[in-house]
């Protein structure tokens, strides 16, 4: 049984555990082209080596960050996200109101 | 009173079925088993409690441990903990800003009633309906730990799991809360699931049990 250890619970075993992608830093959604944004929401950059990712306790709905290398497989470290984002994110809601026309 | 089954209220536990035979209170708008004819030498040996009807809450934020401790009771200091209200509540810390607090049988739940009609915090504060979604269904007993033991991974012996811990793990394949309390000197595993699995966990549960004597007991074999 391969074991993770989740900052909030503790080690569980990994059945317990849903990956949830690569940790990337988000464009600004109101300046950054089509492409930015599709490239942030549906690519990832699939390398060899140590990655950091965003995997949910699923039994206690907590996410939080791993370091893990892609060729080994080594959980090489967890951390709470705060630590990374200590502050919410708004959308503005002029944003909201007026989305940026669809491009042909 | 003698006649009074779950199908008497439209508000059911999640495992009515399964409680045939026993003897049942009105408790919230539902039916609790009160009675299975076998008493605290049970629940003592070991016991399957079905809290289901129960009222239960939760508050999610960061002022929520404010409004539990303006609402007068206990907030437990840090995550995976849990402490007991003067009146028998229990208070769930599940993660820095969320809350659980599961009712009484001292009062059926009324207090949690009151503490639903508070007022929230006019911000970072909301509440958590976990009565619906979750099943709530209490291990009584000697051999806790050991039966447990059958079903997850998680070491839930007294010197890693100490009364007032709390372990958001999977047993049975399933995911669950489990509390370690004590209802009157009985030692006592409080676990929450998806309601949807009830059934499934409450059979699951019994079957572990089997081993160690295990019956269905009804409330009144923690009175």
């Amino acid at each position: 049984m391969k074991i993770m250890h989740c900052p909030l619970n503790g080690p569980r075993n990994i059945s317990e555990f849903v990956h949830g992608g690569e940790v990337r830093e988000m464009p600004n959604p109101a300046t950054c082209s089509d492409r930015e944004w599709a490239d942030y929401v549906f690519y990832s950059d699939n390398q060899a080596g140590v990655i950091t990712e965003w995997w949910l306790h699923a039994p206690s709905g907590y996410w939080f960050i791993a370091e893990r290398h892609t060729v080994t497989d080594e959980i090489l470290k967890t951390y709470d996200p705060s630590e990374i984002f200590n502050q919410r994110v708004e959308f503005s809601k002029e944003d909201a109101a007026a989305p940026k026309e669809a491009t042909a | 009173m003698s006649t009074m089954t779950p199908e008497s209220f439209s508000k059911r536990s999640f495992v009515y079925r399964q409680l045939a035979g026993a003897e049942f209170a009105e408790v919230a708008g539902g039916a609790l088993a009160t009675d299975f004819k076998n008493g605290r030498a049970q629940a003592e040996k070991s016991g399957l409690l079905d809290l289901s009807v129960l009222p239960r809450t939760g508050f999610r934020g960061s002022r929520a441990a404010e409004h539990l401790k303006a609402a007068g009771l206990p907030v437990p200091a840090k995550p995976n903990q849990a402490e007991q209200s003067a009146n028998g509540e229990l208070v769930l810390r599940l993660s820095m800003k969320e809350f659980w607090v599961l009712g009484s049988l001292a009062d059926n739940g009324a207090a949690i009633d009151a503490l639903n009609q508070r007022p929230l915090p006019d911000s970072d504060c909301y509440a958590l309906y976990c009565q619906d979604s979750h099943n709530w269904i209490t291990l009584t007993g000697a051999a806790l730990p050991e039966t447990m033991a059958k079903v997850c991974g998680v070491d839930l012996r007294e010197a890693s799991f100490a009364r007032g811990a709390i372990a958001q793990t999977s047993a049975a394949r399933i995911n669950v809360i489990v509390v370690n309390h004590e209802v009157k000197g009985i030692p006592c595993f409080s676990i929450l699931s998806d309601s949807a699995s009830a059934e499934y966990l409450w059979e699951s549960l019994l079957d572990a049990m089997a081993e160690f004597g295990g019956e269905v007991i009804g409330s009144n074999a923690l009175a």
